[in-house]
């Protein structure tokens, strides 16, 4: 892949409002820091080619790369990414109780690679109020306290970049797909140093559509109820079409449309629905809430799941076709938007030394999504 | 004992131009002095608080400039002789009140001594106090040498008492601060005693109320104000501090003042000229005395005025010319309207020379064409330039560090109001270029009030304001007062290092010592703050994440001006000066020089004199001699290479 | 006692270097030495940026009649001591000739562009063969490295003076040094400043 610096970064990253603060560029040096979803630089830096750049989900990702260094073939045509196997998911009996989302499957997985040192600290995203903040555990425990949605960026890769730099391996992550994107980047080694050992464990993709401008959202919720009293926020899977915010009070009903107006510029160009670069996918299941989708696309994955089935930390079901079928319909929509978006833009497929893509992806796969 | 009391007459020591204004005023038998720290004015107090014991002698830096003519005033309403010093923008500060004691006169001898600084060496601008004397109707005196400075001080009490008004006496940077051989006068053996005489009627200047109320009718106050000056200006004629020296009739007539006489004395020594021109020395700059002008202007047909930054004596002369021309003759004149010497900068002799040089036409080569150009080629490319920054371990850089990551982290394009001290140099990449106003004393305050009110008209920016402890007493109280009445948000960060650390750490209110070393009161910034109605935190700006994180809280919760004081002591405070806190290290094998992940953040960035950069090893290093100890850098290394041990 | 006459009048001499190094102290004891001997001295500094990494300069004028001008007219300096090497090259540019003394001091202080990275500070080494082409008269002390060996590196103006006097070219001796030193230090560093003093004078005259 081509891989610029700071700079590079800035100008086309950042300052085209392609940045969705997923904090892949925070806390590997003192320059790049975010606070409430926003990522800033805090000096000039004069380095050509640093890992922030080549971390960022949104600057010379090349997916064939990727998809050669993680699965062994080039990126396809299914809009699913590649896979194993697919199937619906929740927690079983031996997962304790909190409150998930849809089917508890990702606290479920993530608490039994904990207890069974599948992986040796797990980053997750608990939140400060309505801020998502990313936090590392190592009592499985302490999985069930960040379980439940957020619905704004958070720089959850800033914690994994943290716990890195302190000497960290065998790492857990609960990722959404720009986040599992920044760390794949980041396991490929692009700057093939010679020290570089894999410090990722376990990646865990959530399913995403969009996310929220953090200080959109709340400068949006703190206008119309008191957000230091929110206690859970949820969107209920389609067609529900609402978000529901419980706080003291009771549960305050937000029509999605209002909240699609707080999607910050960059989720539009997102092709990204299922999170691809991952070990497992899991999430919800269209108009079902007490079960999850789950796709295996790793060997390390599906270890993880059929152990998990046979302790009765998760229970599977097969996805009946149409489900299956109507999930690839719409991450296929989502990485058509995405597409014809980038070429409209023409931040696609350049040619080398003509200037930075956000994205290069071959002929055969953008041809046959977005023709 | 100081050698500034030695009491042998006739004995000589080596003074810098404020200690010789100092000995002036105590061969005066001065009783009362104030100031506001100022350079190049500052040693005048210090130098006066140091032999107070011994002399009788009450000093104190006041709260301001006009605070400090005040205090002097009253000493000269009550009989003592009295003396207030301050820099040139002090005057600014006192002339509010200076306006009203030149209207209402004073009583026992009272002088100000204020320093300009031309070439604004050490000042935010090359401010002119002469100019306040002709428009407060005062006199004004410059001394043109380290002897004139303490003999025309002595000499200037006597004539405040004759005309019973304040004298200014106006020094320069290269006076103030330059030393000479003085030769000693007597001390007078004079026991004071205070009393203001008050009861007599209204206008009365011996024995009423000293008032400055004209109330339409001028011809009261104004008119008499007016005659003490004719009257200074009829006793400047004999005046034995306006010298000429040269031949009878000159081709040319060099008129000049203050340290310009030293530079003109040495340009004509240089060029060899000194049976062609002659020079008028003026000690009384205004009012001029005009028999004395007329005569002089009668020796040659041109005249170079040599004075600097405004051409104040070269328009005052001009007037006088003018009216004098049908028995002086029509007169040439050389010197700022000319071109021949710039109105912005110091002067120095080579200046005067090359200025002589095209009047007289003089063919003068000053130095060795081929050394002058090796020397500067040699210059340029080994010794780059030295530019101004905090001091190591100077609390300001942890602060103005804290404050930019504020600013950027919390991304509305926020701005820091600047304010005098030191920490204007928060203008700088010495400190973050984060303050983007820089005015007066107080004025950040001021500024940061007034944005805060435009929120109505569209400001979505976060605004901030700094002041030092100092600062707050002097002029940014009022400011802030007006901001919590009106309930303008802005965040005031008080860099509180416990001194009036720029000009030498003296005293201030909060202060729990005077500048005599007596107790004082000390006044408790938090608290005065807090009773204003300020929302107020305290943070150590060595501990940069507290900071930052209180700074940025600040900026985003609250309602009207909140105040953070930033508190560590300076590192040139007696407390911290010679004490390193910690030993620090860098650990080569763990520092990342160059390299993504660092780039060099200590020495590229951050920038304190104490960390050097290894280019042969591509390391940081510490260096120990120049390292304060504060350890601030270790807590910046992002990789932990910089290690400080707590010093045993 | 070396010559009791000034070989020029007035003599110029420059004492510079960077805030915090003394620079001020030792124009001003040299000053008093030369004043206790009965010569009129004027002193010019400047010193508005000392202490905050900013170059620190004092013109010495000595003569037998009056006060001069408090800066020198460039090029006519007859004595340039300096506590730091850059400085030295610097006011050997504005104030230097084919004629003048030098004597500097070998410890760099980096300038904080140097220190950022923006500029270059140049080796010692190529500094003293340059400047050797430039003027024939030039001796570079380790003062401060000779200070620290003493325990304090501020006594490094100390052995400059030293130097200065060392040079037998001043009309001032080592007795005025005591007594002007002993009027500004206490008592007991008095000692301590006579070994600097006396160790600067040995290198001077080497």
């Amino acid at each position: 892949m081509q891989c610029f610096g700071s700079r590079e970064l800035v100008d086309n990253v950042i300052r085209q409002d392609l940045c969705i603060g997923c904090g892949a560029c925070n806390d590997l040096c003192p320059y790049f820091r975010s606070r409430k979803g926003t990522t800033v630089m805090l000096f000039p830096c004069t380095i050509a080619k640093g890992k922030c750049f080549a971390h960022c989900p949104k600057a010379e990702v090349d997916l064939d790369e990727l998809s050669t260094t993680f699965f062994h073939q080039r990126y396809g045509t299914d809009p699913l990414g590649h896979y194993d196997a697919i199937m619906m998911s929740r927690a079983g009996a031996n997962a304790g109780t909190a409150s998930f989302q849809a089917g508890g499957t990702v606290s479920a997985l993530m608490r039994f690679a904990l207890e069974r040192h599948y992986i040796d600290g797990a980053i997750l995203t608990d939140r400060k109020g309505i801020v998502p903040t990313p936090r590392f555990v190592t009592e499985p425990v302490d999985v069930l306290a960040c379980a439940s949605s957020k619905y704004a960026a958070a720089p959850t890769v800033a914690a994994v970049n943290r716990a890195i730099r302190k000497g960290d391996t065998n790492i857990g992550i609960v990722a959404t797909p720009c986040q599992a994107l920044a760390i794949s980047k980041m396991r490929s080694n692009p700057l093939n140093d010679h020290s570089f050992i894999d410090p990722v464990g376990l990646v865990i993709g959530l399913f995403c559509t969009w996310a929220l401008d953090m200080q959109a959202f709340e400068s949006f919720l703190s206008r119309r109820i008191d957000i230091s009293t929110i206690k859970k926020i949820d969107i209920p899977p389609p067609p529900a079409d609402i978000m529901e915010v419980f706080t003291d009070k009771g549960k305050t009903e937000f029509p999605l449309t209002e909240i699609r107006q707080l999607v910050p510029e960059t989720c539009s160009y997102c092709i990204d629905m299922t999170a691809e670069f991952s070990d497992i996918s899991v999430g919800v299941v269209e108009g079902q809430t007490d079960v999850n989708t789950l796709i295996i696309r790793t060997d390390r994955g599906r270890e993880l799941v059929e152990e998990a089935v046979s302790a009765e930390y998760l229970v599977l079901s097969d996805m009946p076709g149409e489900k299956v079928e109507h999930l690839r319909w719409a991450a296929g929509n989502k990485k058509k938007r995405g597409l014809a978006k980038a070429k409209e833009k023409a931040i696609i497929n350049k040619p080398a030394g003509t200037g930075i893509s956000y994205l290069r992806i071959n002929d055969e796969t953008l041809n046959t999504i977005c023709p | 004992m100081s050698y500034l009391i030695d009491n042998r007459e006739g004995v000589q020591h080596l003074l810098m131009g404020n200690e010789a204004i100092v000995r002036g005023a105590l061969e005066a038998g001065v009783n009362v002095t104030a100031g506001y720290p100022g350079t190049p004015s500052s040693e005048i107090i210090e130098a006066f608080s140091k032999i107070a014991g011994d002399r009788n002698i009450y000093a104190e830096w006041s709260t301001n400039e006009k605070v400090a003519m005040e205090v002097a005033a009253a000493a000269s309403f009550a009989g003592l002789r009295s003396l207030c010093v301050m820099k040139q923008n002090g005057v600014n500060v006192a002339s509010d009140f200076l306006l009203h004691l030149a209207s209402s006169g004073t009583r026992g001898g009272m002088l100000l001594v204020t320093c300009d600084d031309p070439g604004a060496l050490s000042s935010v601008n090359e401010g002119e106090s002469r100019l306040f004397a002709k428009l407060v109707e005062i006199p004004l005196l410059e001394p043109g040498d380290f002897q004139e400075a303490k003999d025309l001080t002595t000499w200037a009490f006597g004539l405040s008492e004759k005309i019973k008004n304040i004298v200014m006496i106006r020094s320069v940077t290269r006076m103030s601060h330059a030393s000479g051989n003085v030769t000693f006068g007597p001390l007078p053996e004079t026991v004071p005693h205070a009393e203001y005489s008050c009861d007599g009627p209204l206008l009365d200047t011996e024995t009423g109320p000293v008032i400055s109320m004209i109330l339409a009718a001028p011809e009261l106050q104004h008119g008499p104000q007016q005659e003490k000056l004719e009257k200074a200006a009829r006793l400047f004629e004999d005046c034995p501090f306006n010298t000429y020296t040269g031949p009878e009739a000159p081709e040319l007539l060099i008129v000049t003042s203050s340290a310009c006489n030293l530079y003109v004395r040495e340009a004509v020594h240089l060029l060899e000229i000194d049976d062609r021109v002659g020079i008028l020395k003026l000690a009384t700059t205004w009012p001029l005395p005009p028999n004395l002008i007329k005569q002089n202007l009668m020796r040659a047909d041109r005249i170079f005025v040599v004075e600097e930054v405004l051409p104040t004596l070269e328009g005052n002369i001009k007037i006088l010319a003018a009216d004098m021309a049908p028995e002086t003759g029509i007169k040439t004149f050389y010197g700022k309207h000319s071109g021949h010497i710039p109105s912005v900068g110091e002067l120095n002799p080579d200046i005067v020379v090359s200025a002589l040089v095209r009047i007289l036409d003089i063919d003068y080569r000053p130095a060795d064409a081929t050394f002058e150009y090796e020397a500067a080629a040699l210059a340029d490319t080994m010794a780059p330039n030295r530019g101004m920054t905090f001091c190591p371990g100077c609390p300001h850089r942890a602060s103005f560090w804290s404050i930019h990551h504020a600013i950027a982290l919390d991304g509305r394009n926020g701005f820091v109001c600047g304010d005098i001290g030191c920490y204007v140099m928060g203008t700088l990449p010495s400190g973050y270029s984060t303050v983007k106003t820089l005015h007066s004393m107080g004025s950040g305050s001021g500024l940061a009030s007034g944005f805060g009110k435009l929120k109505q008209f569209g400001l979505e920016q976060p605004v901030l304001a700094v002041c030092g402890d100092s600062t707050f007493f002097h002029a940014a109280m009022p400011a802030l007062a007006n901001a919590i009445h009106h309930k303008s948000p802005f965040t005031l960060m008080l860099l509180d290092n416990r001194g009036t650390a720029m000009t030498g750490f003296q005293p201030h209110p909060g202060s729990p010592v005077d500048v005599m070393g007596e107790p004082a009161q000390a006044i408790d910034i938090e608290a005065i703050c807090r009773a204003m109605g300020a929302k107020v935190e305290i943070a150590d700006p060595f501990n940069l994440e507290k900071t930052q994180e209180m700074l940025n809280h600040l900026m985003e919760h609250g309602e009207g001006a909140k105040v953070l004081i930033l508190r560590q002591a300076c590192a040139l405070s007696p407390e911290r000066r010679g004490k390193k806190k910690f030993d620090v290290s860098v650990d080569e094998t763990i520092c990342i020089g160059e390299n993504c992940g660092c780039n060099r953040l200590c020495t590229r960035i951050f920038g304190c004199p104490g960390i050097t950069w290894d280019n042969d090893k591509k390391v940081s290093r510490i260096d120990t001699i120049i390292c304060a100890g504060c350890g601030v850098c270790a807590d910046i290394c992002p990789v932990g290479a910089i290690r400080k041990k707590e010093v045993a | 006692m070396n010559s009791t006459r000034l070989s020029k009048d007035p003599y110029s001499v420059i004492i510079t270097g960077v805030g915090g190094q003394g620079n001020v102290m030792a124009s001003r004891v040299l000053g008093s030495m030369l004043v206790n001997n009965g010569f009129s001295v004027t002193i010019g500094e400047t010193f508005g940026a000392s202490q905050r990494g900013g170059s620190v300069m004092s013109h010495l004028r000595i003569s037998e009649t009056s006060s001069w001008s408090p800066q020198i007219p460039k090029g006519t300096a007859d004595i340039i001591v300096s506590l730091e090497p850059i400085e030295a090259v610097r006011v050997l540019a504005a104030y230097g000739n084919p004629g003048v003394i030098l004597l500097s001091n070998t410890r760099p202080i980096f300038p904080v562009n140097v220190i950022k990275g923006d500029a270059a500070y140049p080796s010692v080494e190529e500094l003293k063969k340059s400047v050797r082409r430039l003027i024939p008269h030039s001796i570079f002390i380790e003062a401060t490295e000779e200070a620290l060996k003493m325990g304090n590196p501020i006594l490094a103006n100390i052995i400059m003076l030293g130097a200065v006097v060392g040079l037998n070219i001043l009309p001032i001796t080592r007795e005025n040094f005591r007594t002007a030193i002993g009027e500004r230090v206490s008592p007991d560093t008095v000692d301590l400043n006579m070994d600097a003093f006396d160790l600067g004078s040995r290198l001077g005259q080497q």
